[in-house]
């Protein structure tokens, strides 16, 4: 994308955040940002097993119920 | 000033909604413009956001911004996450739109175009939205707990078990009733089932592209899993036509019933990152779209509505569903109106990543607006079709023959003129080999959504391509909703039998998962296969079970919203809960006692069940069952559903009874008894 033009590169990866958070895609940087906030200094999961463990918590727990 | 412009802008959206009203209710004898039907929705659904949305947030429920939210409160980064308001409405929505809202309006359209859009708007405003509204900001204020823990703690531990059943039962009836919008839509179709058949493998790569090749990439593996789809569509055609495989693609409906039992069982089997998530996320973005896209095509293509407003069948000896207007038009609408289902979305992941309290009435009441609106263009599309080619679809063979022919007789003689070469002429257009008895909704509406798409994009020639872009859409969210749904159910399933039998709990156990998702399998596989033999289409039995049950799970969610507004000593307002509570309840158990008992066997099971009973005993064999045996199965199978409706109404009874039962004590106290977490609570590290 338009990597010149910081603002609009900006805005391009937030509007990619907020699609992936209303679709529930993992998104790594997300982690990675709320773990820098919550346990700074604490060894963070490898993109894989983040991604791993997203799918299974979305996906393998009692939740999951959707509708009709 | 502001104000001044506030009320100008909110003037005129009440001149153009009464305006499209006026088109709506004056085109009498001509057909009317979908954009007036559309447009007539939207403003509704302002007004009713800004003014009733905004009456119940700030006087019934008082929300307030000083209390923290679970998403706040326990914020890990993973389950609780405070999510931006607009982000949040669009990962509820997408949560809460399903198949529903597109085939109970398709079905309803037998009775003209009037009649459900009606209920669509007058339901979702006062029954509906506050439902989703409501029971979010019940489940917020106790910290994002589910359905049957807020009926637990609210009204007592009997009725919260009572609520669970209730959610169970419902849930394999809507597993059912899913399947079998599927298996009318791919019966005899080759190029849809191999469409649909091509999802399988398209997700199975996803999966491992999303696991193995690029670990989390979902976006990149969605881009090709679209494009693999699309050309699996393209493709179809060749397949359909070919002469080896055409056949082999061409199935009959208990083949493909048979097909979705073993796919349910082996689909919830699978790891979820395999198969369920890829899916899931494939159907996601599909829904999205199409949604958008068919909104679009509404207002540039402009189609007029070939239903007239009211049809004849308004005094219930309509072929696609029978029963009258009241209560069965209510029961038929379910999803798009009111859904009990949402409450288990409202209390489920979406309170956990509520910021805000004031964020509610977006997220809880316009969210299901916004699923009515995708009710009302599945009733707009239903409704471009020529009333002749809805019916031949949707009307069972034991109704208008199983020949172009005798089906074009049989509805020109309703009023409804058509040719016998029209019927086949949009099957030609559609490339398929028949429309006769589609009954479930989907392929009207691809036929409706091909009409609009492909005058949008493509023309005539680009009808086909849209019929069978429509049909996986939908196929696709259902098969991923099986998938999701026996999950579900399997889990629920294994925690009842885990106070029965402790080891059948066990959830970590394989032997006693696969005993549970055989046993929740079993159960919708067994409606589904009766409703695929039924003599009546299946639609007949099954959609209304699901419009009974699934109201009835809202009248429950609404009698807990009830309850705790009365325990909030906020009775004052009990009307907003109260109200709806009340027509569901009327409804629900009119629709239900008459699916019971009504002497139609057309709408009564028991009258059906005697029907096929008596005939077998004198030795008699009804169509379309070909043996006495299966004379003796139809009866059989009638009992079960009289049984199971049965079940649905003593269950509301009962909710009924300890619902009132609390709100009488409640009355009594002089202060609010109400179980809400202190809005004092400490933030982090709190947890029970």
């Amino acid at each position: 994308m338009s990597g010149s033009d910081n603002g609009t590169f900006q805005r391009w990866q937030a509007f990619c955040g907020a699609c992936r958070q209303v679709f529930g895609m993992p998104d790594y940087d997300r982690y990675l940002a709320h773990a820098a906030v919550t346990h700074p200094g604490q060894p963070v999961m490898t993109r894989e097993a983040y991604a791993v463990q997203a799918i299974e918590r979305r996906y393998g727990g009692k939740g999951g119920a959707r509708c009709c | 000033m502001k104000a001044i412009r506030s009320f100008a802008g909110w003037a005129a959206i009440a001149v153009v909604g009464a305006l499209s009203f006026a088109a709506l209710a004056l085109g009498r004898g001509q057909s009317v413009n979908a954009v007036w039907l559309v447009t007539a929705g939207l403003c509704v659904y302002l007004i009713a956001y800004r003014f009733y949305g905004q009456f119940i947030a700030h006087r019934v429920l008082r929300l307030d911004d000083a209390r923290t939210t679970p998403a706040v409160r326990h914020n890990d980064g993973m389950d609780y996450v405070p999510t931006n308001k607009w982000v949040l409405y669009g990962h509820h929505f997408a949560a809460i739109a399903g198949a529903g809202p597109l085939v109970g309006p398709v079905l309803a359209a037998q009775m003209g175009f009037l009649p459900g859009t009606l209920w669509i708007l007058v339901g979702v405003v006062l029954a509906g939205a506050v439902q989703d509204f409501i029971v979010l900001f019940v489940s917020t204020r106790r910290d994002g707990k589910s359905l049957g823990q807020l009926i637990r703690m609210e009204l007592g531990p009997v009725p919260g078990s009572l609520a669970l059943v209730g959610v169970l039962a419902i849930m394999i009836i809507i597993l059912a009733v899913l399947a079998l919008v599927v298996v009318k839509a791919l019966t005899s179709s080759p190029w849809g089932l191999f469409t649909i058949a091509a999802t399988i493998p398209i997700a199975l790569l996803m999966g491992i592209y999303m696991r193995v090749i690029r670990p989390g990439r979902v976006g990149e593996a969605s881009i090709f899993g679209v494009v693999l789809l699309m050309l699996a569509i393209v493709f179809g055609r060749h397949i359909a036509e070919s002469p080896t495989w055409g056949p082999a693609f061409t199935l009959t409906g208990t083949q493909i019933a048979w097909a979705m039992i073993i796919y349910g069982a082996v689909a919830a089997s699978l790891p979820v990152w395999l198969m369920l998530a890829p899916r899931d996320y494939l159907s996601t973005f599909l829904k999205v779209g199409t949604i958008a896209a068919l909104a679009l095509g509404i207002y540039v293509v402009a189609p007029k509505l070939a239903m007239p407003a009211v049809t004849q069948f308004v005094d219930g000896t309509g072929p696609v569903f029978s029963g009258k207007l009241f209560p069965f038009l209510f029961i038929t609408i379910a999803c798009g109106a009111v859904s009990g289902f949402h409450s288990l979305i409202s209390s489920g992941t979406t309170p956990k990543m509520l910021e805000k309290e004031s964020h509610m009435p977006l997220i809880g009441f316009a969210g299901m607006l916004t699923e009515s609106f995708v009710a009302l263009m599945a009733i707009t599309a239903a409704c471009v079709l020529e009333p002749g080619i809805y019916f031949a679809m949707n009307a069972p063979a034991a109704v208008v023959g199983s020949t172009p022919a005798q089906a074009a007789q049989v509805i020109s003689s309703w009023g409804f003129t058509i040719t016998p070469e029209a019927i086949t002429q949009v099957a030609r257009d559609i490339g398929e080999s028949t429309i006769l008895a589609r009954a479930g909704g989907a392929p009207t509406l691809a036929v409706g959504m091909a009409h609009i798409l492909g005058t949008a994009l493509g023309g005539q020639a680009m009808m086909a391509f849209w019929y069978h872009f429509a049909i996986l859409f939908e196929a696709l969210f259902i098969l991923t909703a099986v998938d999701a749904g026996t999950r579900v159910g399997r889990f629920m399933i294994q925690d009842m039998l885990g106070h029965v039998y402790k080891p059948l709990g066990d959830t970590d156990n394989l032997a006693a998962n696969l005993f549970a998702t055989a046993l929740c399998v079993g159960l919708w596989g067994w409606f589904l296969y009766q409703g695929v033999v039924d003599p009546l289409g299946g639609i007949n039995s099954l959609w209304q079970l699901f419009g009974v049950g699934n109201q009835m799970l809202a009248g429950i969610a609404l009698l807990l919203c009830t309850t705790v507004l009365v325990k909030m000593k906020r009775e004052r307002y009990v009307w907003v809960t109260l109200v709806p509570t009340a027509w569901l309840l009327v409804t629900t158990l009119t629709a239900g006692v008459q699916k019971v008992f009504h002497p139609d066997p057309k709408i009564g099971f028991l009258a059906l069940a005697h029907k096929f009973s008596d005939a077998a005993e004198r030795g008699v064999v009804l169509a379309p069952a070909k043996s006495i045996a299966e004379m003796q199965r139809v009866a059989f199978n009638n009992y079960v559903d009289a049984v199971v409706c049965g079940v649905f109404v003593l269950l509301v009874l009962a909710m009924c009874f300890f619902a009132a039962r609390t709100c009488f004590k409640a009355l009594r106290e002089s202060r609010p008894t109400a179980r809400e977490i202190p809005s004092s609570f400490a933030p982090a590290g709190g947890g029970e």
